[in-house]
């Protein structure tokens, strides 16, 4: 991204030029950051890269109509893809599965660790559900060849199984499969997998730019005394205290 | 509330074959479906449903559908789309599925739902192609009809990324023989694949390993593919890509230019680079870090300066360190202990590297393995370290934690595992050291004995090496000891073994048996001389140069003996027919390589050494059969050492006195 260089540039100027920390003015750093020319297109498909790996599917349409920024993916896997992770976030594992398999049935043959670990989810499902018979018998019949096949997660099936062991999960030193965020953990894996298969980038881009600023930021700082952005949210410029 | 539930009873594999033999479109599809999503990533399923024989029944379904799907209508195009897609979940890295789905006759059928009007049915009719195409059991696809090429470069050209994946996986499976590649090339193959670089994830990944399989023996299309354009730099930059799977396979073409093409991409920034990522790649978790020593492997096997740059930037630690994390993945495994032999195969600052870090441990216990391509590794790994002198004259390998674990693999039910573990023992038992007693004490002289009457003819070959290289310099209790176990009737016939490289190895003991003291020669007149008759026979019909070498040498090791010895040799060199331009020590001094023209030479001087009374009538002998005068002819040999042999015989001729000569 060539804001990023920008920024980069700037700051091995300033670095030449400092022996001392030195003050920049809000006048002067507003002047610079005017000087730097990023185009409009650039910066619109940033946001419709964000919104398409995200899967704001309605909102990227719209933004498509508003902006004319065409995305690079069809919006139409996108439907598919979220509906996907939605049946995981649900719990509703097995239909995540079949979903999945309809939108490319190689996905899963060829990921085993993603494989295992939905696999592992409708297991914990089972046992969350209070199916106890049923979670032993799927744990025997579908996960422990897995673990057969790979120490890691006979580990992992391992764990998993120990949550049967306790009546009250909430002793259960690892009742943090249970959480909420075990489903979210196995719902982004899925959703990078997908993202992956249609050739496409599983992390948006402006994340790791946000990280870049905040990096470049603090070099800056080792540097200089200038007006900072503190506030991710509301990107504004806050007068340095001198 | 989601309804998670599980009942493997409602969900039997017969109850599911059955329900697939509906007549109802309904119910079939179901049952279809339910089959693919059963054994989608699970091998145990595949495994069962292949045995009750689901392939052939889906495959019908597949076939029925296509055959009468005219209308095409939505319905039937589910049951393809389905169906296609469990034969493909079958075979995706599963041998016998593939095998399953080949003998079901359904591969005519993809390849024909590939014109399909609905993209679904083509995506996934294409997906269970390359899955067919990426196993080492799809037919060969000959690229020797040109209707085949043409229909390849459709399949290229298609802007389906499932299809133009599958042309770029039948390139890089079908695509062998020189003749093959050009064909592709002059079907303007390259230049779509170049465009393919710029596409998505999976056409790049795809056209990567294309051009690789492509680039392969071929230089004139990698000047092709350098050419004007700055495609080079383009597969230059994406061993950065962000995508490990991409950086291997930017690699691995990189890596197939270097070595075809001395003039590009020599300098050592570049070699360096891949170096670098190479080894970063290791620490992938999946499929990319266990192929990523291979790789490496080919990088710098064969390469001084690229093993001695790749230790320079810590390539012996880095495998080391993934060695360390247990358990690992077998084909990981195996890359490493691989890699660590191409490192440790020429320099001993790399030896000296493996040893200081105790590698040597880890790969002992690999000997163990469970897996037969490991241990294979391991013995290979251990051929290239057991190659340091300075070690070896220590006598640090010569111990019973290294030598019974390969005695005992010299006996492993694989063969490719015998065969290396025999290569390992080859060098290990060029110990100058007393210790040779540990090996004959742990059974090894015996076990090798044994081996060098396999029926396998490279186990013969590598048991007679080791044994070849147990008797150098050896002391006469080690070469009796051996001699009496393997008996002059044997050595004779393995000297006449119908595998050249047994015979070549049998010479070769033979060669080192009686070296040395003089009273080692008489081993070879043991039963009436049946040894060296049959080395003078060999002589006589030798094909490989290899071979008239170690048997000159037999030769000239004896005439170094005795009168007896000398004389021996001369009736051997006499030829059986009368004219002597026929004999093969005249053919052998006019031998193109120079290896042979020196053993021969030496054979000569060491029978007409004039401290021997019997020279001068040799000498006579030798000039009547124009030996003498085809001597003088190579005075001026373009090899060195020929020369000064030469020189050498030339002046024992004139110690005789003679203006004849």
């Amino acid at each position: 991204m060539s804001l990023f260089w920008i920024v980069i540039r700037q700051l091995a100027e300033i670095e030449a030029m400092a022996t001392s920390k030195k003050v920049i003015t809000r006048e002067e750093w507003e002047k610079k950051l005017s000087d730097v020319k990023i185009r409009k297109e650039d910066m619109n498909k940033l946001v419709m890269n964000f919104l398409v790996t995200e899967g704001y599917v309605d909102v990227a349409e719209k933004f498509r109509m508003e902006s004319g920024t065409e995305p690079d993916i069809d919006l139409a896997t996108i439907t598919d893809r979220m509906a996907v992770k939605k049946a995981v976030q649900c719990g509703n594992v097995e239909d995540a599965i079949e979903k999945v398999n309809d939108l490319n049935p190689e996905i899963l043959d060829t990921n085993p660790q993603l494989f295992f670990h939905l696999q592992q989810q409708r297991l914990i499902e089972l046992i969350r559900n209070g199916k106890v018979e049923e979670a032993l018998e799927f744990a025997q019949d579908e996960l422990a060849p897995r673990g057969e096949e790979n120490q890691s997660f006979l580990e992992e099936l391992e764990r998993t199984v120990a949550l049967l062991a306790f009546e009250d999960v909430s002793n259960c030193p690892v009742r943090d499969l249970l959480d909420i965020s075990q489903r979210l953990k196995t719902a982004s894996e899925v959703n990078a997998a997908i993202l992956t298969s249609q050739s496409h980038e599983k992390d948006p881009k402006l994340p790791s730019l946000l990280k870049m600023l905040i990096w470049a930021q603090n070099q800056l700082d080792e540097k200089a005394v200038y007006p900072r952005i503190n506030d991710l949210s509301t990107a504004m410029l806050e007068d340095p205290a001198v | 509330m989601p309804s998670a539930s599980y009942s493997a009873t409602s969900q039997r594999p017969s109850d599911l074959l059955s329900r697939l033999a509906s007549g109802d479109g309904e119910i079939k599809l179901k049952a279809l479906r339910e089959v693919k999503n059963q054994i989608i990533g699970n091998r145990t399923k595949k495994l069962s449903f292949l045995k009750l024989g689901a392939v052939p029944v889906v495959a019908k379904i597949l076939a029925d559908d296509v055959v009468t799907n005219k209308a095409n209508d939505n319905n039937r195009n589910n049951l393809i789309i389905q169906s296609a897609a469990a034969l493909g979940s079958f075979a995706c890295g599963f041998d016998a599925g593939v095998r399953a789905v080949l003998d079901a006759g359904s591969l005519p059928h993809l390849i024909r739902l590939l014109s399909n009007p609905d993209d679904k049915v083509v995506d996934s009719a294409a997906r269970t192609l390359r899955m067919i195409y990426q196993s080492k059991l799809a037919p060969e696809y000959n690229l020797s009809e040109q209707k085949n090429i043409e229909f390849l470069v459709s399949l290229l050209n298609s802007d389906n990324e499932n299809v133009s994946g599958l042309g770029a996986c039948i390139i890089t499976r079908s695509c062998e023989t020189i003749g093959e590649k050009k064909a592709l090339c002059d079907a303007g193959v390259l230049s779509r694949l170049i465009t393919l670089l710029n596409g998505s994830l999976s056409q790049r990944d795809s056209s990567l390993e294309s051009l690789a399989t492509i680039f392969n023996g071929n230089p004139d299309a990698i000047s092709k593919f350098v050419g004007p354009e700055k495609t080079l730099s383009c597969v230059i930059e994406l061993v950065k890509d962000r995508y490990p799977r991409t950086r291997l396979l930017a690699c691995t073409c990189l890596i197939v230019i270097r070595n075809m093409s001395p003039c590009y991409l020599q300098d050592v920034g570049i070699a360096t680079k891949l170096i670098h990522v190479l080894l970063e790649l290791l620490d992938d978790p999946g499929q990319v870090g266990d192929e990523a020593s291979f790789v490496f492997s080919s990088l710098i096997s064969h390469k001084e300066d690229l093993q001695k740059l790749a230790l320079e930037n810590s390539a012996i630690d880095r495998f080391y360190n993934n060695l360390q994390k247990v358990p690992l993945h077998p084909k990981r495994l195996q890359g490493i202990l691989l890699a660590l032999g191409d490192m440790c195969s020429t320099l001993e600052s790399c030896r000296s590297k493996f040893l200081s870090l105790q590698v040597l441990n880890l790969v002992i216990d690999a000997l163990n393995h469970d897996t037969a391509d490991v241990r294979t590794a391991a013995c290979i790994c251990l051929r290239s370290v057991f190659r340091s002198i300075k070690n070896l004259s220590a006598g640090r390998f010569m111990n019973e934690t290294v030598v019974i674990p390969l005695i005992q693999l010299s006996q492993d039910s694989c063969t490719s595992v015998q065969v290396a573990a025999l290569g390992a023992i080859s060098n290990i038992v060029v110990d100058f050291t007393t210790r040779k007693t540990t090996f004959i004490q742990c059974g090894g002289v015996k076990q090798l004995v044994q081996l060098s009457t396999s029926m396998d003819s490279a186990v013969r070959s590598n048991a007679l090496w080791a044994l070849r290289n147990f008797i150098f310099l050896a002391d006469d209790r080690c070469k009796e000891g051996v001699f009496s176990q393997l008996s002059a009737s044997l050595l004779t016939r393995l000297i006449c073994d119908p595998e050249p490289s047994v015979q070549e190895q049998a010479l070769a003991f033979v060669r080192n048996l009686v070296d040395g003291c003089i009273d080692f020669i008489d081993y070879v007149f043991a039963e009436d001389g049946i040894i060296l008759n049959a080395v003078g026979r060999q002589l006589q019909s030798a094909l490989k140069a290899e071979i008239a070498i170690q048997g000159m040498y037999v030769l000239s090791n004896v005439a170094s003996g005795s009168e007896v010895h000398k004389e021996a040799v001369m009736h051997q060199l006499l030829p059986q027919v009368d004219d002597w331009t026929q004999s093969y020590m005249i053919k052998f001094l006019r031998s193109d390589d120079s290896r042979l023209r020196i053993a021969a030479v030496w054979a000569i001087v060491n029978l007409t050494c004039p401290s021997y009374l019997g020279a001068y009538g040799r000498v006579v002998k030798l000039r009547n059969g124009s030996i003498v005068s085809q001597i003088k002819n190579m005075v001026n040999d373009s090899c060195l050492d020929v020369k000064l042999h030469v020189r050498t015989a030339l002046r024992q001729f004139m110690t005789f006195g003679d203006c004849s000569i």
